[in-house]
């Protein structure tokens, strides 16, 4: 019998040592991150049966368990990816809303200087001064998109460097996840019993997974856990893991995308398959905002320096020459796919700057038809050759050959910031003035007819006059005009009502009407006399005040020059510039309120998880001495049981 | 509800850095004077800041055209009230010089008097403006627009108006060719004055050479009040554009005043409300930081 109370005794020692270890151990582990404290199950021992009742015999510990909710470690993974992924975009987003709206750095101040100083090169067409400064600001302004696009691409940089890093710890966590699950599994098997620590751990390491991407987790019979990340891609299953590479986009040789390797294939994986976590954040930063604005800020770089570049070829420099190209504006981007079986290499050449759009295309030959798609809404068409224009693009085959299943990618922007370069530097090449120079009062009329000056239309340019026109009034009923040499039809316009005139045909004359010939238009107003004679003549070279081409370079600031997909009408360049501002600055608020939401809402699933599985401090300092009383009562218990022996043998 | 330490911890310095960023942006604000930094802070507002701005910059602009718009005119102005007044004096002497009782001596005083205004009046046709530019010369403004010849002058310039956008609308003409100002209306003004000075200078003998100067008299006077006329309506045209600018001057700069009104309401800010904020904040902050420093130091292992 006293031995009987002297193995409950060490029973009950027992229970209250491994009591106070895992006390102890909760309270060293309180700040560990990932540790579930860990509590005794105590039971009682099976009790004995003596005839007259069973008698207790003592306790026995059933096991260390965790306190482990695995539904709210569910919510809280869940929550990590989505909350990661919107705080990476979040950040990453910002850097771009605070470059594009930076009062100094920003492309607004240079774009105002810029169209000031053609407006005050067209106040003061020959003050050299004047001329000098639309060329300096015409520079600043090139240089400033070359770096906004170049800082962009330093942020592509930064994104690719971050792709790799996460998929190197993506793959690190998925190996030591494999080997934890072997050993775990190892250990339940040979034991019975469940590794806490170890568990504890394998967990962690899944949150921090769930950091870098969206993370699912099955947990197989033996205590194994297969691990799928972003869609349902098995990253580890039991004890074999499958990696994620990164790889050189085949189609942008300067882009990392992250791929997915399952035996030999390497599979170039889309967004769609990488949500949630940091990987997810950047990927759909990379396609939804950064391609966008770098194309944004591209096709207002060619709209503003195309429409320039025409404007310009339409007028005469100080020298008298026709004005040659202002802005060089560089060539669209056309890669083939590293996929492709053919040869075929494709260029694309901008032909209409004023209805480029921001999206990029694809071209996939399947053997008899050519289909363009447009990148931004999906819209395609399908042509059986090229050369094809669509979108003021003029897509072409430069050399090899093209086979089935062949895929390319234009970029008609993407470079246009970055590569801009101003083509002047001499200010008597900036052509302020106009082609046909002259619009004389034949000296000897005696009429009071008036001539405007005369303005050119945007064919004009490729054919311009080469002999005076004469104009002699003939009054009469009606008043006529008679043009000489007649070998042009006239059109005369007033009140919205044109009217064509065969070559040679005398043209009534309607004062204050404009009279459109060879490209040229001018009008004529008041009362000539008859036999008066009006002379429109090509100038060889333009007179130092001539602004006619100054104006209506101006005038390219307030008219639509930049095309928007889904619409007819035009912004102008100011307008598609405030427009992707505002659409970044709207988009960073978003994510900025979501992600703050996000992180309030991982906070509370953290907190619920804490409350649950938590160490607090105080708790285990009453369970200290709550063991310890333990303890000291189990210890007298046997201090009397060892007296009550005593007793016995002192009765021999 | 069980509270595990960690979580204690973490919520309580959360709570403080979270307070702490909000006194940041606070502070931000008030020394930029700004309601917002970057876009994404107020999207919406941002929008109408950048709108409203583009607005100013362009009436900016055209208020600086119409300033080079003024300085051409009142220069031209100037240069044809000296023109009239020359031409005016001019047709004093000719209709002096009808005087039947001069002396061919006489009448030759009167010519070199007129050759001295013909000479003065191709001076200020030829006239230039600050910058060295002929003011009459048409678009051919680094050439000057009046030789003189046997008969006159020839004109080299051509009929061209300078234009300039002085606003929104508004496409004005800022220069007057040489053409319109001494050629108009069929009357060569220097060939009027060129031919009354030669017969000025040619002696009457007869009653032939007497006739032809009296018809040739007459033929100057009037078509010098012809080109008198036309130069008075050329003036009265720049006139009237110049006081047109200042019209455009004046909504010009009622719409600065608009425009600086609503973007100091869009992005200022309230600074009033600002700093009682910042206050508010503050006092927050520090209760907060006292109560946590309080409870932390709760333990039950103080005791034990």
């Amino acid at each position: 019998m006293a031995s009987n109370i002297l193995s409950i005794g060490k029973s009950a020692l027992n229970a209250a040592q491994i009591g106070l270890s895992t006390t102890g151990h909760n309270i060293a582990n309180a700040s560990t991150p990932g540790y579930s404290r860990q509590v005794v199950v105590q039971a009682a021992a099976q009790a004995q049966n003596f005839g007259y009742g069973f008698v207790g015999q003592g306790a026995e510990v059933s096991g260390v368990m965790r306190v482990y909710n695995e539904i709210l470690a569910r919510q809280m993974i869940s929550l990590q990816s989505t909350s990661a992924a919107y705080n990476t975009y979040g950040n990453q987003l910002n850097a771009i809303d605070n470059m594009l709206s930076d009062e100094t750095a920003g492309l607004n101040p240079s774009m105002n200087d810029f169209f000031a100083s053609v407006q005050a090169l067209a106040s003061k067409p020959n003050d050299i001064p004047t001329r000098q400064t639309m060329l300096s600001n015409a520079q600043s302004l090139v240089n400033r998109l070359n770096s906004m696009d170049s800082r962009l691409n330093e942020i592509e940089q930064g994104v690719n460097s971050q792709l790799v890093s996460s998929v190197g710890l993506v793959n690190s966590y998925a190996k030591q996840i494999a080997s934890l699950n072997d050993i775990i599994e190892q250990s339940i098997s040979t034991t019975g019993n469940i590794p806490n620590d170890l568990m504890d751990q394998r967990d962690q390491l899944i949150t921090e997974l769930s950091k870098q991407i969206k993370t699912t987790v099955v947990p197989q019979n033996q205590g194994t856990y297969n691990v799928f990340v972003g869609n349902g891609l098995p990253l580890v299953v039991g004890e074999d893991t499958y990696n994620l590479v990164t790889t050189t986009s085949p189609t942008d040789p300067s882009r990392i995308e992250v791929a997915y390797q399952s035996a030999a294939k390497v599979t170039v994986l889309g967004a769609s398959s990488l949500t949630g976590g940091a990987i997810g954040g950047l990927v759909q930063f990379r396609n939804d905002s950064l391609d966008v604005v770098q194309n944004q800020i591209g096709q207002i770089a060619v709209s503003l320096a195309g429409t320039f570049n025409t404007q310009h070829a339409q007028g005469l420099d100080r020298n008298g020459d026709p004005g040659g190209i202002l802005f060089n504006i560089p060539a669209p981007v056309a890669t083939s796919s590293s996929e492709n079986t053919g040869t075929g290499e494709l260029s694309a050449q901008i032909i209409d700057p004023t209805l480029i759009t921001n999206s990029n295309y694809r071209v996939q030959y399947d053997g008899s038809n050519y289909r363009v798609t447009r990148l931004s809404d999906q819209t395609s068409q399908t042509y059986a050759s090229l050369p094809q224009t669509i979108d003021g693009l003029t897509i072409s085959q430069d050399s090899g050959t093209i086979n089935a299943g062949d895929d390319f990618l234009i970029r008609p922007t993407v470079n246009a910031a970055s590569n801009l370069s101003l083509a002047i530097k001499d200010v008597n090449k900036l052509a302020v003035g106009s082609p046909v120079l002259s619009a004389t009062i034949n000296a000897g009329n005696t009429g009071t007819g008036a001539i405007s000056a005369v303005s050119v239309d945007s064919n004009y340019a490729s054919a311009p006059l080469t002999t005076a026109l004469n104009f002699t009034y003939n009054s009469g009923l009606p008043n006529t005009l008679t043009l000489a040499p007649s070998t042009q039809p006239v059109t005369v316009t007033y009140g919205g009502v044109s009217t064509t005139y065969p070559a040679g045909a005398p043209i009534t004359y309607t004062s204050g009407a404009t009279i459109s010939v060879a490209g040229t238009s001018f009008r004529l107003s008041g009362s000539p006399a008859n036999g008066d004679q009006f002379e429109i003549a090509p100038g060889t070279s333009a007179g130092a005040a001539d602004n006619r081409n100054g104006l209506l370079l101006a005038n390219l600031q307030t008219t639509g020059n930049v095309a928007m997909i889904g619409s007819n009408s035009k912004n102008t360049y100011t307008t598609a510039f405030s427009q992707m501002v505002s659409s970044v600055g709207n988009k960073a608020r978003e994510l900025k309120v979501t992600g703050e939401a996000e992180t309030k809402a991982l906070s509370q699933a953290t907190a619920a998880m804490q409350s649950e599985s938590g160490v607090n401090l105080d708790e285990e300092a009453t369970n200290l001495i709550r063991y310890q009383q333990a303890y000291q009562a189990a210890g007298k218990m046997m201090q009397i049981a060892s007296e009550l022996f005593d007793v016995l043998l002192q009765l021999g | 509800m069980r509270i595990s330490t960690n979580t204690f911890f973490d919520q309580g310095i959360g709570k403080i850095t979270g307070l702490q960023a909000d006194q940041l942006r606070l502070q931000g604000q008030i020394s930029t004077g700004k309601r917002f930094a970057n876009p994404s802070d107020d999207p919406v507002a941002a929008a109408r800041a950048l709108e409203i701005s583009q607005q100013k910059e362009m009436n900016a602009t055209y208020t600086n055209v119409r300033t080079v718009a003024k300085t051409n005119l009142e220069t031209v102005e100037a240069s044809l009230t000296n023109i009239t007044n020359l031409l005016v004096a001019a047709q004093s002497t000719l209709v002096a010089a009808g005087n039947g009782a001069y002396s061919n001596l006489e009448r030759g005083f009167v010519g070199t008097d007129l050759k001295n205004s013909l000479d003065a009046l191709l001076g200020l046709a030829n006239g230039k403006d600050a910058y060295g530019t002929y003011l009459f010369a048409g678009y051919n403004s680094e050439v000057a627009p009046f030789t003189a010849t046997g008969a006159g002058a020839t004109y080299n310039g051509d009929s061209n108006v300078q234009q300039l956008k002085v606003d929104a609308q508004r496409l004005m003409d800022v220069s007057v060719s040489g053409d319109e100002v001494f050629l108009a209306n069929g009357n060569n003004v220097f060939t009027t004055l060129n031919d009354i000075i030669n017969l000025l200078n040619t002696p009457i003998t007869d009653a032939t050479t007497q006739a032809a100067f009296s018809a040739g008299l007459a033929t100057a006077i009037s078509n010098m009040q012809t080109s008198v006329d036309n130069i008075m309506n050329v003036r009265a045209a720049v006139g009237s554009k110049l006081n047109e600018l200042d019209t455009l001057d004046i909504s010009g700069q009622d719409r600065n005043l608009q425009y600086e009104k609503s973007l100091s309401e869009i992005q200022d800010l309230d600074y009033a409300e600002a700093l009682s904020e910042f206050a508010k904040n503050q006092t927050i902050m520090e209760a907060a930081q006292k109560s946590f420093s309080s409870t932390a130091q709760l333990s039950l292992f103080n005791f034990i």
